[in-house]
């Protein structure tokens, strides 16, 4: 992923809210010095500098923006990537729900009318041969049909950007019949239709599936199921976050998967990552966040 | 006490006669085999009902030795499965399981008022999960046979696995109910689910466990991740069993785990006079022999 985002030659411009925290400022300095990225560090200017020093950061390749609070310094970053000074807005120190409410502010924040945010997050599990695009695993809890539409398209699109022309999509369900008693393969139905259409581009569609469906080729011939993704998904759109959330979860513990995401349906790529994550985590993340500037 | 291995489930055996598996239906290899290798290890002691021409061949082709195995020739399915349903219920067997036989039927039969296995419990489904990378085995429920579980089908579901653990025993076993996030959110209906059962724990209305939720899944298998987020739980990061809030969840987790995390499983029917092994086509062969295991542990002496 990194080596696709130097391979732009580009030099992506990062604002960080309430940014004097190590695995952040660890994190964007990595990708400062690997040329890809422009840090402006916003938040208490004290901090951020003791913090600098004791990454072993050059404090002369960030800029550093001072801010009196978390909020303030939220509003700034958001306000920034908006006007277009910076590419990419990302939540250091301060709360999500606090981050959020500046990049979902009517007038300067993020939001594109009506449309729908989501989480995608690509997720690399020793036991797949490939990445596999994840979607929601942070926002939406209960999609309804036109979420799910969008919550496709980002990942979707979030596919191509890794360079697969024509990404194979799992809709997830418990099983691979459809049924009333599960309204989302109903939704998962239409959106099959959709798909025939060209609706949502080039792409493979095929749902409900369960995850063996989806993901093992084995399973295809076991439960005498044809499906055009044929057990090699790229990317997996789950019925709920309740679900999604479980399922990465165990993967990032028990099978030591990486992951990086971002929230989209945004004007700018926004990184949200939980205060907890590595380093590394974060690193991804931002690496991501500027494959999908547009 | 805990257990950190199926191959555990053997050992709460112990010396006690061995208890009888029926199989309704019995031609169907899969099944078939997982059973009489059960057989062959002392782990319970087969009986097969179904079509006894077609075993024989099965057993020919694939050097089964029937010959001190209990057979009832029943070539109609639906039949089998019935004269299996009633010799559990008869005491002639312990464990009931599933052979060349549709679930649904089968279960049809278990729920019969008249000659079925009714304990005026809900059915429930519940998985145990060796997965490297956890500190010991973790129970799942339900990832198969509740749909859309209500407050009042939960509390069923959980007083069967509990009923269950304690049979493996476990005295006090931690229950983890499951949300997407730690927070009771009114929008939300797991999280509300999880507050209520466990303030129904500390009222004793649901005993001998520990009852935390709503746990989003991280907080309730990594104490780091409990730390991190700042919540304080008995039970994070050392959960017995984790309780899905309905079966899309819990599908997925069990499939992840079993595909990604490369775990092993055991699963069981709860909720009827005797457990019941309702294996599928996808299950490994180490599977269903750990599940029949896992019957048998857990199974009453009738």
């Amino acid at each position: 992923m990194a080596d696709l985002v130097k391979k732009s030659d580009r030099k992506f411009r990062i604002a960080v809210a309430w940014a004097q925290d190590p695995n952040t400022i660890g994190s964007i300095y990595k990708a400062v010095n690997e040329g890809f990225a422009e840090a402006f560090l916003i938040g208490d200017r004290k901090s951020i500098i003791r913090t600098c020093i004791s990454k072993g950061c050059d404090l002369s390749l960030v800029n550093i923006v001072d801010a009196p609070d978390d909020v303030t310094a939220a509003r700034m970053a958001v306000s920034m990537t908006a006007s277009g000074e910076t590419d990419i807005v990302m939540k250091g120190l301060v709360g999500t729900d606090k981050f959020l409410k500046a990049v979902m502010n009517k007038e300067e924040g993020l939001l594109v009318r009506d449309s729908v945010m989501s989480y995608v997050a690509a997720i690399e599990v020793p036991a797949y041969n490939k990445l596999l695009f994840v979607t929601d695993t942070a926002v939406i809890p209960f999609p309804d049909l036109h979420q799910k539409i969008c919550m496709a398209d980002y990942a979707l699109d979030m596919a191509r950007r890794f360079g697969i022309e024509k990404p194979k999509i799992a809709l997830i369900g418990a099983s691979e019949k459809i049924s009333p008693h599960f309204p989302n393969t109903i939704d998962y139905a239409k959106m099959c239709e959709m798909a025939r259409d060209g609706q949502f581009g080039d792409c493979v569609m095929d749902g409900p599936l369960d995850l063996f469906l989806a993901c093992d080729p084995g399973s295809l011939e076991i439960k005498g199921v044809q499906t055009p993704v044929g057990g090699a998904a790229d990317v997996l759109l789950f019925p709920s976050l309740e679900a999604c959330n479980p399922f990465y979860k165990s993967l990032m513990l028990f099978t030591h998967s990486e992951l990086a995401g971002i929230i989209c349906g945004t004007t700018k790529p926004v990184v949200v990552m939980s205060r907890s994550e590595s380093e590394l985590s974060k690193y991804y993340c931002i690496a991501l966040a500027c494959l999908m500037v547009s | 006490m805990a257990l950190k291995h199926l191959s555990e489930f053997k050992n709460l055996l112990g010396n006690q006669q061995r208890k009888r598996l029926v199989l309704a239906a019995a031609e169907d290899l899969n099944a078939l085999s997982a059973v009489i290798k059960a057989g062959v290890d002392g782990i319970i002691e087969p009986i097969l009902v179904g079509d006894k021409d077609e075993l024989l061949k099965l057993a020919a082709e694939n050097n089964f030795d029937l010959s001190n195995i209990r057979m009832v020739h029943e070539p109609d399915p639906n039949q089998a499965t019935e004269i299996a349903v009633k010799m559990v219920r008869s005491g002639q067997a312990e464990v009931l399981m599933k052979g060349n036989v549709g679930t649904s039927t089968l279960l049809k039969a278990v729920l019969n008022k008249e000659w079925g296995l009714r304990s005026g419990s809900l059915l429930s489904h519940i998985a145990f999960f060796e997965v490297k990378n956890y500190h010991k085995i973790i129970a799942v429920t339900d990832v198969a046979m509740n749909i859309q579980p209500n407050l009042q089908d939960k509390i069923a579901i959980v007083k069967n696995s509990v009923d269950c653990l304690n049979r493996l025993g476990y005295d006090l076993p931690k229950v983890a109910i499951l949300g997407a996030v730690e927070k009771v959110n009114e929008n939300m209906r797991a999280t509300l689910d999880a507050a209520l059962m466990s303030k129904m724990n500390q009222r004793d209305q649901i005993e001998n466990c520990i009852i935390d939720g709503p746990l989003a899944f991280d907080n309730a298998v990594s104490l780091e991740s409990a730390i991190h987020k700042g919540i304080k739980s008995e039970i994070a990061g050392d959960t017995d069993l984790l309780v899905m809030p309905d079966i899309e969840v819990g599908n997925v987790l069990y499939k992840s785990l079993v595909f990604f995390a490369d775990a092993k499983v055991a699963a069981v029917i709860l909720g009827a006079t005797a457990p019941i092994v309702l294996t599928s086509r996808s299950d490994s062969d180490e599977a269903k022999y750990d599940s029949i295991m896992l019957a048998a542990a857990i199974s009453k002496k009738s």
